[in-house]
């Protein structure tokens, strides 16, 4: 019996040890992605089974763990368009309707297979714990667990280059356990102050079968901002933060 | 045999090239002009309604209606330093087979100054959009109306001052801001807002507590009478939104006309509220439901009463109809209605494709629009929209006694 209970204790130990060092992993990979405050270009091309492609430019901002803003400036039918982000509450202002509505994390401004959650990503370790670690060759395999019912995807499984401490491909999970999408961390640039990761996120789905959506970015910078940036009465003027 | 071998290498190497994708981030640097727009042709097929009442009142003599718009909105931004000055330009030519109408005007004209992230002044004309409704804002009080079929169309706004206070905090409150807007109405300026000769008051103070949106709306002055009122917006979950207004208008005057002509006007206090949701499947399907209470309407029987006196042939009373039409003719001039609308994302695998289907109930007299739309946005800058609408009623209810018995809209938005 003690032994039973001392095995018991044993692997409670070591799972709980490992939980340490994954979310320890995933703070890193969240830090190693986007520094905490900073501001960032990026285009997003939906390409169809044709090759069709449709191209979107997000400027978007963030501060701390869990807030976004993002301003469409291409393409012109989109231009002006903001998006904020804080925590689990998302709201996307049109400048023809004149006032943000709230908008969930599944939909998508874009269409495409990026939905919300996926364009205006807060830190990993805001919206999940590490639920197991594994080593997968020169990777670590990081099973992700949604820490609410509001997260995009209930599970993520993340893998994770040992070196550089950057994600090579995170599969996505729905509650049910079927894949919702797979993102491809590709082309490793240096964006300046130290800055090294994938310039670009390639994602597919067995939802849309034969349809892919990329996203690059053009620049990353450190930029410290105000609180109020953040807030719905600033959504409008999201563009003046540009310099 | 080798020439071939790098024939196809080259090939290869081509198709690897076209799979790349690449992103030139100068090309977007900030410009302190910005200048864009869109032009929009519309093509529009109305089946009138012979025996509808505003058909008669209308004093119309055919069964359709074909019509023809063209819209051009050109938007310029010029920034430089704490201080930007955006113009919001509209035109438009309107041809059908009884009038040709065209307008041009500024939908909106401000300066803005902004000192400091949480601080804003904007001067000029604004287009001051309140509430949380997604047909219909109670507490939209310096607003132009809404048309709840078409809720995305730009309005053109008032002049006014209006400055913006924000704040941010750490815990359950995470955001304050403070809206006051003073709104003068003269002969030159806002002379279709209400009594001139005066500086009207309006505030709109916004609280994001507890992952809610909540406003508190008030507006005060000589060109409409006293009115204050609540919004807010919530996320149950991801996928499932609530909001809702209430709005108090004090002293509201409501011109009526009764069965035998007789024009009386009624003030009192009334209560406008709206309650709504929208909800997101797993298949991504979106329902809107909204039910909307207008204080500022009229009863089934009253507007049973103005439907009968535009059809009743007497000259003299069809005259009195015409003259308090505006008010009885408007859209939703009922007291309770329900807005339905279901759109599906992309179906078939067919992405920018988005099918809907908006249905409108006047709840007192069960009379009822209902628009199914085709809306396909896959050309980059292209919107192209296909729409129809049934319009249905019993004799002297709303929908029933509309101009049109049913309307196909074709729509192309070219963007610049």
């Amino acid at each position: 019996m003690m032994k039973k209970l001392l095995a018991a204790l044993f692997f409670l130990c070591a799972s709980s040890a490992y939980a340490l060092d994954g979310q320890e992993i995933l703070k890193q990979v969240d830090r190693n992605l986007e520094p905490e405050s900073s501001e960032s270009l990026r285009k997003l091309i939906n390409v169809e089974p044709d090759g069709r492609k449709k191209e979107f430019v997000l400027y978007s901002v963030r501060k701390g763990r869990d807030q976004v803003v993002g301003l469409f400036l291409a393409p012109e039918s989109d231009k002006g368009r903001a998006t904020l982000r804080q925590g689990d509450n998302m709201w996307l202002y049109i400048p023809e309707v004149g006032k943000p509505m709230r908008i969930t994390s599944m939909q998508s401004v874009t269409g495409g297979v990026f939905n919300n959650a996926d364009i205006l990503r807060i830190d990993y370790t805001a919206e999940y714990n590490v639920e197991a670690l594994a080593e997968d060759g020169d990777r670590h395999l990081l099973t992700l667990k949604a820490k609410t019912g509001e997260v995009a995807y209930d599970k993520l499984k993340m893998w994770v280059d040992k070196k550089a401490l950057l994600p090579v491909a995170i599969e996505c999970y729905a509650a049910s356990g079927m894949l919702i999408k797979t993102l491809h961390f590709k082309d490793i640039k240096e964006f300046g102050a130290g800055l090294k990761r994938p310039a670009t996120i390639e994602t597919d789905s067995p939802l849309y079968k034969g349809y892919k959506s990329v996203m690059i970015y053009g620049q990353i910078k450190k930029r410290e901002f105000p609180d109020e940036v953040f807030t719905l009465n600033y959504l409008p003027r999201v563009g003046e933060l540009r310099k | 045999m080798r020439a071939i071998l790098v024939l196809v290498a080259c090939l290869l190497l081509g198709g690897v090239q076209a799979e790349e994708f690449s992103f030139d981030a100068s090309a977007f640097e900030k410009k302190p002009f910005e200048f864009g727009g869109y032009l929009e042709l519309k093509a529009e097929r109305a089946d009138l309604n012979r025996d509808g009442s505003l058909y008669k009142l209308n004093g119309l003599d055919r069964d359709t209606l074909n019509r023809n718009t063209a819209t051009a909105k050109l938007n310029a931004k010029f920034t430089q330093g704490i201080a930007s000055l955006n113009l919001k330009y509209s035109a438009s030519v309107q041809r059908d087979e009884l009038a040709s109408l065209h307008d041009n005007h500024f939908d909106e004209a401000y300066l803005s100054l902004k000192p400091d992230p949480g601080f804003t002044l904007d001067t000029g004309k604004i287009a001051m959009k309140w509430g949380k409704g997604y047909a219909w804002n109670p507490v939209g009080f310096i607003e132009r109306p809404k048309d709840p079929n078409d809720v995305e169309l730009t309005r053109e706004g008032y002049t006014m001052v209006a400055a913006d206070f924000i704040r941010n905090f750490d815990g359950d409150l995470k955001t304050v801001a403070f809206t006051p807007v003073l709104l003068p109405v003269s002969n030159h300026y806002n002379n279709d807002f209400g009594a001139p000769d005066h500086t009207n008051v309006a505030a709109k103070l916004y609280l994001l507590y507890k992952d809610t949106d909540i406003d508190f709306v008030w507006f005060n002055g000589g060109s409409r009478t006293t009115r204050f009122g609540i919004d807010f917006s919530k996320n149950l979950t991801s996928n499932f939104e609530i909001h809702g207004e209430w709005a108090r208008i004090r002293d509201f005057e409501q011109r009526r006309i009764d069965a035998a002509g007789n024009v009386k006007s009624v003030t009192r206090d009334v209560t406008s509220a709206l309650i709504g949701l929208r909800y997101l499947t797993q298949n991504d399907t979106t329902w809107i439901a909204e039910l909307y209470r207008n204080g500022t309407g009229y009863t089934e029987p009253q507007l049973a009463d103005f439907l009968q006196l535009a059809e009743s042939g007497n000259p003299l009373l069809v005259n009195k109809a015409k003259q308090i039409s505006p008010a009885y003719a408007r859209p939703n001039a009922g007291r309770d209605y329900l807005y339905l609308k279901v759109s599906q994302k992309e179906p078939f695998d067919i992405v920018y494709f988005t099918p809907s289907l908006t249905w409108m109930v006047n709840l007192a007299d069960k009379s009822w629009s209902l628009t199914p739309e085709l809306l396909y946005t896959g050309i980059t800058n292209l919107d192209l929209r296909l729409r129809a609408t049934w319009l249905h009623g019993k004799s002297y209810s709303e929908f029933g006694e509309k101009q049109n018995r049913r309307k196909l809209e074709l729509m192309a938005r070219f963007y610049f």
